[in-house]
């Protein structure tokens, strides 16, 4: 009887399930101060948020945390590039690129260099954004990592910027045929790809990727890519002769600008209209 | 035989008889204490019920009345119907249950409190008789219960799954609402003291007003007396506005403490909100974490914004 409840005894203990051990206040405070600061990107207070992937970051710092480091730091940088602190972005990756000594995952490298190679050619420093989106192309394996898209798309703008359209035209085209399920990337490739033609003369050409790049935008509801488009559409349209749809396009995009309360684009747009 | 010392021991017999009576006496009224507050003093009145299905009735269950106890059950018999049941009601209680009531198996805390037989009142105007068959009301088993709950809930959750997901394509976030709930709690501070400092320059405004009030009276005074009263009426009406005058100047005043006050009691008010807010957002958040919800509140990839090379293109299309 004795070694009957013995053994019983011993199947509940190893039924038991052990107590969940609880997780360090530093790192709970870390995964809160990252839920507030997506909250607050989600909500379009990009002020806020940046606040918060500063405070992340500079738990993850504490913790000697390298991937939360590394994620804080690119999302910091993304957030003060869209709030126009384009200084305060560069300095965000810098917590990656000039840290030799952090173990950062090579993943995580060639977002913080894809991510400085976007900054730079944002502000038109095209050498800059080329050398980076190189680095970052050196590391994504052969062009087999899922960022190979974005890659070929920051370097076919390079090449656009830097009057080179029949080269832009081809890394758009790869930009488009790596882009796979990411929609956006395709987009994007379209986009440039059809800039490329238009550079080139071949406005009636461009239509066709632009228009494909509006459709694709517009399922992604992107209201700066599809007024985008429509600019770019409605130049296109205009240099290949097509007075009505470049004017079609022209007040569809103003409704856009309008919509988004962008003034300046939407007196740009009036002053064209006027013409 | 050993004699027993005189004295020490002398009417030992009548100590014992007394000390037996006492003990006998004692308990006896401790019997009868709990005959008492256990009711066996009491006419009781049976009724009855048969139910089908005597799952869960017990002998001894207590037979509630508006959640007053007003009986037990005394006795269970199979019967051709299923089982007899025969409440034992106290009789005082029985001129409250009407004709037309009805027995019904409950529990005192929903579904997990101790079983009792609740009488539900009919609409009669005269009390039951004693014996009376009644009607009898089954619980309903847990899993009735759990479907009740799924067809009630179901909608329920899909309406929440719903607004979740109109509220998020909207992007108003609870967040954003809170945020901008705690900017003007953040003005508060700076408006009390733009209102402390309108006080302040109304009393301000109020005492150089007084001020010159009396200055213009005497002036008036003198001017009055120079004339001789020539122009009294002129005087009069003077002092009329000028009485006026100073009345707007104490009502502004007023005003201001009133709204200064009501500040006050607006920021506990605010806090309470904010409070309020924050705590419906640990709600959310454990709710996104329960079964039920927790596919619908799975966060996209690994925390990451977007790296899109759309953000390369700086000129004009900013967020």
């Amino acid at each position: 009887m004795r070694v009957l409840a013995a053994i019983v005894l011993l199947m509940a203990t190893a039924c038991a399930t052990p107590k969940p051990p609880a997780e360090p206040l530093a790192k709970s405070r870390l995964a809160e101060a990252e839920g507030r600061a997506a909250a607050f990107a989600r909500s379009g207070d990009y002020a806020s948020a940046a606040r918060f992937y500063a405070e992340a970051l500079r738990m993850a710092t504490a913790l000697e945390n390298a991937d939360a480091v590394a994620a804080n730091a690119i999302n910091l940088s993304v957030v003060q590039q869209w709030l126009g602190h384009n200084d305060e972005a560069r300095r965000a990756l810098a917590a990656v690129l000039d840290d030799p000594r952090t173990p950062f995952s090579e993943r995580r490298k060639l977002q913080a260099e894809l991510r400085r190679a976007i900054l730079e050619l944002s502000v038109n420093n095209v050498g800059a954004a080329a050398i980076w989106a190189a680095q970052a192309e050196q590391r994504c394996a052969s062009l087999s990592c899922e960022y190979a898209s974005t890659i070929l798309n920051v370097r076919a703008q390079v090449e656009l910027e830097s009057a080179r359209a029949a080269e832009a035209e081809r890394l758009a085209g790869a930009a488009a045929e790596h882009a796979g399920p990411n929609a956006a990337e395709r987009a994007n490739a379209l986009r440039t790809m059809g800039r490329a033609r238009h550079a080139q003369g071949h406005s009636a050409a461009a239509i066709e990727p632009l228009q494909r790049a509006l459709a694709l935008d517009r399922e992604l509801g992107d209201p700066r890519k599809i007024l985008a488009d429509l600019s770019e559409l409605s130049r296109a349209a205009d240099a290949a002769g097509d007075a009505r749809a470049a004017l079609d396009y022209r007040e569809r995009s103003l409704a856009v600008s309008r919509a988004m309360s962008d003034g300046k684009s939407g007196s740009e747009m009036e002053a064209l209209l006027r013409r | 035989m050993t004699k027993l010392p005189p004295g020490r021991f002398a009417r030992l017999a009548l100590k014992v008889n007394a000390f037996l009576l006492i003990a006998f006496l004692l308990a006896a009224a401790f019997i009868g204490l709990v005959a008492y507050k256990q009711g066996w003093f009491l006419r009781q009145s049976p009724i009855h019920f048969i139910t089908p299905n005597a799952l869960g009735l017990n002998k001894g269950m207590p037979v509630k009345l508006h959640g007053f106890t007003v009986g037990s059950v005394s006795d269970m018999r199979l019967t051709d119907g299923g089982v007899d049941v025969t409440l034992l009601v106290i009789g005082d209680y029985m001129k409250r249950i009407p004709q037309g009531s009805h027995a019904r198996h409950a529990r005192e805390a929903g579904v997990i409190g101790a079983s009792v037989i609740d009488i539900i009142p009919g609409k009669g105007s005269l009390p039951l008789a004693e014996g009376a068959l009644i009607n009898f009301e089954p619980s309903r088993g847990i899993s009735e219960i759990v479907d009740d709950f799924r067809r009630q809930a179901v909608p329920a959750f899909n309406e929440i799954k719903a607004a979740m997901g109109n509220l998020s394509q909207a992007g108003q976030d609870i967040t954003q609402i809170l945020t901008g709930l705690r900017r003007e709690v953040d003005q508060l501070p700076a408006t009390h003291r733009a209102v402390r400092k309108l006080v302040e320059d109304a009393a301000t405004a109020t005492a150089d007003l007084s001020f010159q009030t009396t200055a213009t009276l005497d002036a008036v005074e003198r001017v009055a007396s120079t004339l001789d009263r020539t122009v009294p009426p002129l005087s009069e009406k003077l002092v009329a506005s000028m009485e006026s005058i100073d009345a707007a100047a104490g009502q502004l005043r007023k005003t201001g403490e009133e709204a200064q006050i009501t500040l006050k009691n607006a920021r506990p008010l605010l806090d309470q909100s904010e409070s309020a807010a924050r705590e419906a957002n640990d709600v959310l958040s454990a709710a996104k974490r329960v079964w039920p919800l927790s596919d619908s509140f799975k966060d996209a990839g690994d925390g990451m914004l977007p790296i899109d090379s759309f953000e390369a293109n700086g000129k004009g299309y900013a967020r």
